[in-house]
């Protein structure tokens, strides 16, 4: 079992090294969930391996052995017909190999199945909308978008929902997919054993804009997550200077149908709650970081840089410095 | 046999040239020919989506194609490869070939086998009508509820699909009745099952999964429509629906649909394996007993397409299980192939060099294909490019391999020439080096986190050079399928020599002319064994001899 580990830790290694290190592969997991699910891929890996090399080296061997030589008379070669106990073998060993397939995932299955909910875990309600994700902390009472914090070492127990179409949410490094279904309440639970910023996105087809239905999730200290849910529970920013003032009428009349700026609203919204924007690194769906510029060309013409979302307004030079002028205060 | 009397004569009596007679015929060769040409202009047309969205696809936050451009043609390229392409050249080779293969003078109903084509070309046609008409279908080749709502897609896309659906639905529910009826009434005298060639099989197996499948469809595709322009609200959630009801129907006719496509190119695979190795296929009752259990499983997987959608522990379990089960007659299947060229006489003409392919390739669909069975695994790599990885190297490197060999092999017997052998050569091998390319690496951006069906990434998360692999691979497989369409006029040009067994094979269709008259056979032949042609040609050796 030790050299098969090895070749585990081998075949792991080549797909980390042979792309960019930045890709978010569960063969790097930052959870006990992902780490299972590494485990087993790595292992059906080497199984896989195995048949294939067999199999293949099997037939190029045929192949070279028994091609028909130059000079080779036209007599056929000997017919065979079948071979009972070689046909019993083939279809024999395969099943025995399903047998430890089946159990295999079986001991998996029950390694990251969800567990019982306690007082200490953390409740997340993620909701899916086109194209952006929705993060509900119902026992903490604020809502947030598209970037998800939760604690270090914590069990983080998540109900999926879905506004419209199916979703599916997935951060490779911390966990296996789950479809966010319309009409069905789904469960599934993250967890993570370090700090960072691990990313993922929609991964069922959801429409025009899927591409851009990304996640960040920040796995903050337990000290750095107390501090930005205190932050999260805050009222939005009030105005004060002319500009934010008149930022905030401009978002008033043209905003606020959509965003809300109680970052507690009851209501379900279009847009993502904007109280504490300038808390999250990105926007549009996870896509985009957030900057004076991007942020300014978004308000300027989002359908550039996300076609086809619902975001559709025309803002005057003015209406934009207004507003991002009120918009900077949310942190 | 007055059935075949009349069939006969009614045959003769039509127009034997010109456009009027192709449009009017009912003789199965030239409907199967019909088929095989029709289903070929739209695997041209996949093919180019396909490179469309290569080119897309090559590098990060490209420009190429909007959003909706993308999604349009994704769908439309599964759609296209999958009802427009795949199954009508299976169709087209049934046509053309099971009455020759089995010694009757036409297929059992010809008036129907006219009506199934002419449905399929106009269904396709119909459905690449949308395009002009406000925008195709853009949900994906398994479009699913609710996103296919009119208000998640308020264009005509889906209806078009919907309606095209249906079409194509019916027009291979009755041709698969067709071939069923014909398969069991028409056989010559002595070509009781167990000598029925193993395309003869898998076609029967596959008509028979057609039947029971499309059913599941057409609902589903029904209610659809009623909720769509009728207000009914069968998936429509907001007013009692049910949003996973469609994923049930759809995978119910979607996993055996699979088999629909895999079995008929592994019954070409199995015919043209025996005759180049110049040996009988190895274990021909347990490969026929491995398509009818493939069949079988076929119709008990299809949640396994749902892993994630919220199922409880023992449902995903027994999908799992019924799944890693179907690798076993699967296996079976790829041990018997080798078998049969274990110490034969190997001949590397294309035919056979693109079934050595299919063997090869198809052996990885299968074992990456087990990942996908894997519950826990799956719920990581379901929905990526780990998935597009799988399916191409079964529909691909699989389906699309058995069927190319299939032309290369049959090419003679329809047009009385062989297909270049240099050209074809070439033609293969940029095929096998372009698919390992384009789909290998597919399996790496499945790991490193990348879904399908995404028109554009960010830079920086390590997919980058994976990409840009595959669109260079993609261009590979464009070239190999250039040489293809120059082989196949240069070699149409060529001077007709007409030979009726140019590649020394055992099956009927290879004891009458090339290609065979309206009539196919001067005198229905009688059968004594598997390979009546090789008993006819080695009477010392024949197969029936070693039977007794």
């Amino acid at each position: 079992m030790k050299i098969f580990h090895k070749i585990t830790l081998l075949a792991g290694l080549g797909f980390i090294l042979s792309g960019c290190t930045t890709s978010p592969t569960f063969l790097r997991p930052a959870s006990s969930i992902a780490q299972h699910e590494a485990n087993l891929y790595n292992n059906l890996l080497i199984m896989a391996l195995v048949v294939f090399v067999l199999v293949e080296a099997v037939l190029v061997w045929i192949l070279i052995r028994d091609r028909k030589k130059r000079g080779d008379d036209d007599r056929p070669p000997t017919q065979i017909y079948a071979n009972t106990k070689l046909e019993i073998t083939w279809t024999v060993i395969p099943v025995l190999l399903t047998g430890a397939l089946f159990a295999m995932t079986f001991q998996t299955m029950k390694n990251v199945a969800v567990p019982a909910a306690s007082a200490k875990d953390i409740n997340v309600h993620v909701i899916g909308h086109q194209w952006w994700w929705e993060f509900d902390y119902p026992d903490l009472g604020f809502k947030t978008a598209n970037e998800l914090h939760i604690p270090v070492g914590a069990t983080v127990q998540v109900t999926l929902d879905s506004m419209d179409v199916i979703h599916s949410f997935w951060v490779p490094q911390l966990s296996g997919k789950t479809d966010a279904v319309p009409g069905q309440t789904n469960h599934m639970w993250l967890t993570s054993n370090q700090t960072g910023v691990f990313i993922g996105q929609c991964a069922e087809f959801c429409g025009t804009e899927h591409a851009m239905m990304r996640i960040e999730v920040v796995v903050d200290s337990q000290d750095d997550f107390n501090a930005w849910v205190s932050n999260q529970q805050k009222p939005a920013a009030q105005p004060q200077t002319a500009d934010e003032l008149a930022g905030y009428k401009d978002f008033s009349g043209v905003c606020a149908s959509c965003h809300s700026l109680n970052p507690a609203e009851p209501e379900n919204k279009v847009g993502p709650n904007l109280a504490h924007l300038f808390s999250r690194s990105t926007f549009a769906g996870a896509t985009y970081p957030l900057t004076e510029e991007n942020l300014r060309n978004w308000l300027h013409d989002t359908q550039s840089m996300k076609p086809g979302n619902d975001m559709k307004l025309t803002l005057s030079p003015d209406e934009i410095n207004h507003i991002y002028a009120y918009l900077k205060l949310l942190k | 046999m007055t059935v075949q009397a009349q069939n006969s004569s009614r045959i003769q009596g039509a127009a034997q040239r010109g456009f009027l007679s192709w449009v009017m015929t009912v003789d199965h060769k030239r409907i199967g020919i019909m088929y095989l040409l029709s289903a070929a202009l739209f695997f041209l047309v996949g093919g180019l989506e396909a490179l469309l969205m290569r080119i897309q696809l090559a590098q990060p936050e490209s420009k190429f194609l909007t959003p909706d451009m993308y999604n349009q043609i994704f769908t439309m390229h599964g759609t296209t490869m999958i009802f427009l392409a795949v199954m009508p050249l299976a169709a087209g080779f049934g046509n053309y070939l099971i009455p020759l293969m089995i010694g009757a003078r036409d297929m059992v109903y010809p008036k129907l086998n006219a009506l199934s084509y002419w449905t399929f070309l106009f269904g396709g046609l119909f459905m690449y009508s949308s395009f002009f008409f406000g925008g195709a279908p853009n949900d994906g080749w398994f479009s699913y509820a609710p996103l296919t709502e009119k208000l998640y897609s308020p264009s005509h896309g889906m209806d078009f699909w919907i309606m095209g659906i249906l079409l194509l639905g019916f027009a291979t529910t009755i041709g698969s009745i067709n071939f069923i009826v014909t398969i069991i009434q028409l056989r010559a005298p002595g070509m009781t099952l167990t000598r029925l060639p193993l395309f003869v099989w898998t076609m029967f197996v596959t008509s028979f999964l057609a039947v029971f499948s499309l059913p599941s469809l057409t609902t589903a595709v029904l209610l659809l429509f009623l909720d769509r322009e009728l207000g009914a609200h069968f998936y429509n959630v907001a007013q009692g629906g049910s949003a996973l009801l469609w994923q049930h129907l759809f995978w119910f006719f979607g996993h055996p649909e699979v088999y629909i496509l895999i079995l008929p190119a592994m019954g070409i695979v199995s015919e043209v394996i025996p005759v180049f190795s110049g040996k009988p296929l190895f274990g021909y009752k347990a490969v026929v007993f491995s398509a009818i259990g493939i069949g079988f499983l076929g119709f008990t997987v299809w949640a396994h397409h749902m892993f994630a959608t919220g199922m409880p522990s023992t449902t995903l379990l027994f999908f799992a299980a019924d799944s890693f089960l179907i690798g076993v007659p699967t296996g079976v299947k790829i041990f018997a192939w080798l078998a049969t060229m274990w110490k034969g006489k190997l001949r590397f003409e294309t035919p056979m060099l693109f079934s050595i392919g299919f063997v090869a390739l198809f052996l990885i669909g299968g074992l990456d294909g087990i990942h996908l069975a894997v519950v826990p695994v799956d719920w990581q790599i379901t929905d990526t490019y780990y998935v597009v990885a799988h399916i191409h190297y079964v529909l691909f490197g699989g389906a699309i391999f058995g069927i190319l060999s299939g032309v290369y092999y049959w090419f003679p017997k329809m047009s009385g020439r062989r297909l270049d052998e240099g050209l074809g050569k070439w033609h293969f091998w940029l095929m096998f080096i372009g698919m390992n390319l384009v789909f290998m690496p597919m399996h790496i951006l499945g790991i490193e986190g990348m879904p399908r069906r995404i028109y554009t990434y960010g830079a920086g998360r390590g997919w980058e050079i994976w990409n840009f692999i595959e669109t260079i691979g993609a261009i590979i497989i464009a070239a190999g399928m250039l040489v293809f369409i120059v082989n196949f006029f240069v070699s149409l040009r060529k001077e007709a020599t007409n030979k009726s067994d140019p590649w020394d094979a055992n099956t009927l269709e290879w004891k009458t002319a090339s290609p065979p008259p309206a009539y196919n056979f001067e005198e229905i032949p009688v059968v004594r064994g598997l390979r009546p042609l090789w008993d006819e040609k080695h009477p010392e050796l024949a197969d029936w001899k070693a039977a007794e």
